[in-house]
């Protein structure tokens, strides 16, 4: 062995293994602090990634830049054939206008005959992508506007199209979204024209699966799906997606957000929500319906009087 | 007038700084990583790796920690846990480093792809107790293939560009120790 008696003091003597344990030791209890306090870890996070955001703004600018010519070069080389695609779609959407501004009058009509009171619209603002999440099992995109903006956790965001994903975290000047395909995402939806109610829930793969039908059988490929607004976070009737059926027999959902690339994002002003300020506890059953608790009245006057006694105790 | 062999140590640290942040940054930029793609190797991990079997003096115990903490926290990752698992592994190799020098290549690459796959497992493990959801064995395992597919061209990079290689016969440390 070519060791050299006096190159191993600093490298393994008891004491630098003692600094080694505390430090391993420290990052696994921060670990657990952060499984406990997720809300106040992730507002942590939030708030430092607020703060190099501004740095990564003007860094990534001409990378992304020069990515985007890249892409632009690319479809020039296939010009022609897009005109053409564009040419017909064209064709097919002045026929839908006509269509659709028949309908908007009709819906005008009947509306204004059963005196119907619609939601007010709702409004928006308009961010622009910043960050991805960084690795590859998260799915979270960065944008710029944040509380300053009066952003707020939990509002849904689009890209225009459809529904991309929710406010989860925000800074000062920036906000994260969780994008539906993250893991982590469960959005109420309805499928139309059944009607059957589901969860939208990520799993890091393309298309999102559909969990909780009621009757799988009376959904069929390429029914829309929009969010349902159960559980009163995200409003009713925003565009998802499509319903698709994969190999592996599931109905899963064919996003209309163009996920792949997503530039500028509208959050969707909500009203105030809940902010999240706990983990959440255990969703336990209601207990059971009995007959009711026997009262102080029914159960003699000696009790009473020890109640009314108990009371004036305490006052 | 600074004398060679600290210049070497700082230029071996900030050298690693830059390449962590480097390596953030192209993490963090919005060009794609769609969902349901296949992930890349993991070169943080590959860069530490080499490092610590080269020079494990140019990777100090609070350089580690600081940067690997800061990349959980920047990536999205639970905090602490990855960090914990980066600094254990390479402490592990610290502690050995005089054998580690007189392995072969392959050797080295041997033991470093079985180190990222108890990091892995460990990982998961730790995801499975505290009851977070987890990605796929499957691409858990394609991004530790990846990583053990990266790890050679890691180390070129660093031999030739950064020059960063093991220390050759009779050099010296700081102190004056032959190493």
């Amino acid at each position: 062995m070519g060791r050299k008696p006096n190159s191993d003091i600093e490298l393994a003597g008891p004491f630098r293994l003692i600094i080694v344990g505390v430090t391993v030791l420290a990052l696994l209890a921060l670990f657990v602090l952060w499984r406990v306090q997720g809300p106040r870890a992730e507002t942590f996070r939030a708030n430092i990634t607020d703060r190099i955001a501004p740095a990564l703004q003007w860094a990534a600018a001409p990378i992304t830049w020069a990515a985007n010519v890249a892409g632009d070069f690319h479809s020039y080389a296939r010009l022609y054939e897009q005109n053409q695609q564009l040419r017909d779609e064209l064709r097919q959407m002045k026929a839908w206008k006509e269509a659709a501004l028949q309908l908007e009058q009709q819906n005008a009509r009947l509306l204004d005959l059963n005196n119907v009171r619609l939601d007010p619209k709702l409004t928006y603002l308009t961010g622009v992508v910043l960050a991805d999440s960084g690795s590859p099992f998260r799915q979270s995109v960065l944008i710029n506007a944040g509380v300053r903006d009066g952003i707020r956790d939990g509002w849904a965001t689009m890209d225009g199209i459809g529904l991309v994903g929710r406010i989860a975290g925000v800074g000062e000047q920036t906000a994260r979204v969780m994008l539906l395909t993250d893991t982590n995402s469960r959005v109420p939806v309805t499928i139309q024209p059944s009607g059957q109610r589901a969860i939208l829930s990520g799993d890091n793969s393309s298309l999102p699966p559909l969990d909780f039908i009621e009757d799988p059988s009376v959904i069929a490929a390429g029914d829309l799906v929009v969010s349902s607004g159960d559980g009163g976070i995200f409003p009713a009737g925003l565009v998802v997606g499509k319903v698709v059926l994969t190999e592996d027999k599931r109905l899963r959902v064919r996003l209309e957000a163009q996920m792949a690339r997503l530039e500028f994002l509208r959050v969707l002003r909500s009203h105030e929500l809940d902010p999240i300020t706990s983990t959440g506890g255990l969703l336990a059953l209601p207990p059971i319906q009995g007959p009711p608790a026997p009262t102080a009245a029914d159960l003699g006057p000696a009790t009473a009087v020890k109640a009314e006694g108990d009371e004036g105790a305490s006052q | 007038m600074i004398d060679p062999v600290t210049f070497g140590l700082w230029r071996g640290r900030l050298g690693f700084a830059a390449i962590i942040t480097t390596l953030i940054f192209i993490a963090l930029l919005p060009m794609g990583g769609e969902a349901g793609r296949l992930p890349g190797p993991d070169l943080m991990t590959c860069f530490v790796f080499v490092w610590m079997m080269r020079r494990p003096d140019y990777l100090p115990l609070w350089l580690l920690a600081g940067a690997m903490l800061l990349s959980d926290i920047l990536l999205m990752r639970p905090f602490g846990l990855w960090a914990a698992l980066v600094v254990l592994a390479a402490e592990i190799l610290r502690a050995r480093a005089v054998l580690m020098r007189e392995l072969n290549f392959f050797m080295e690459w041997a033991v470093v792809s079985g180190l990222m796959l108890a990091m892995l497992l460990a990982y998961r493990f730790g995801f499975a107790l505290t009851l977070l959801p987890q990605v796929s064995l499957g691409a858990a395992l394609v991004q530790w293939l990846w990583s053990v597919i990266a790890y050679p061209a890691v180390v070129l990079f660093t031999g030739y560009v950064l020059a960063l290689r093991k220390p050759s016969l009779g050099q010296v440390d700081a102190y004056g120790r032959r190493f």
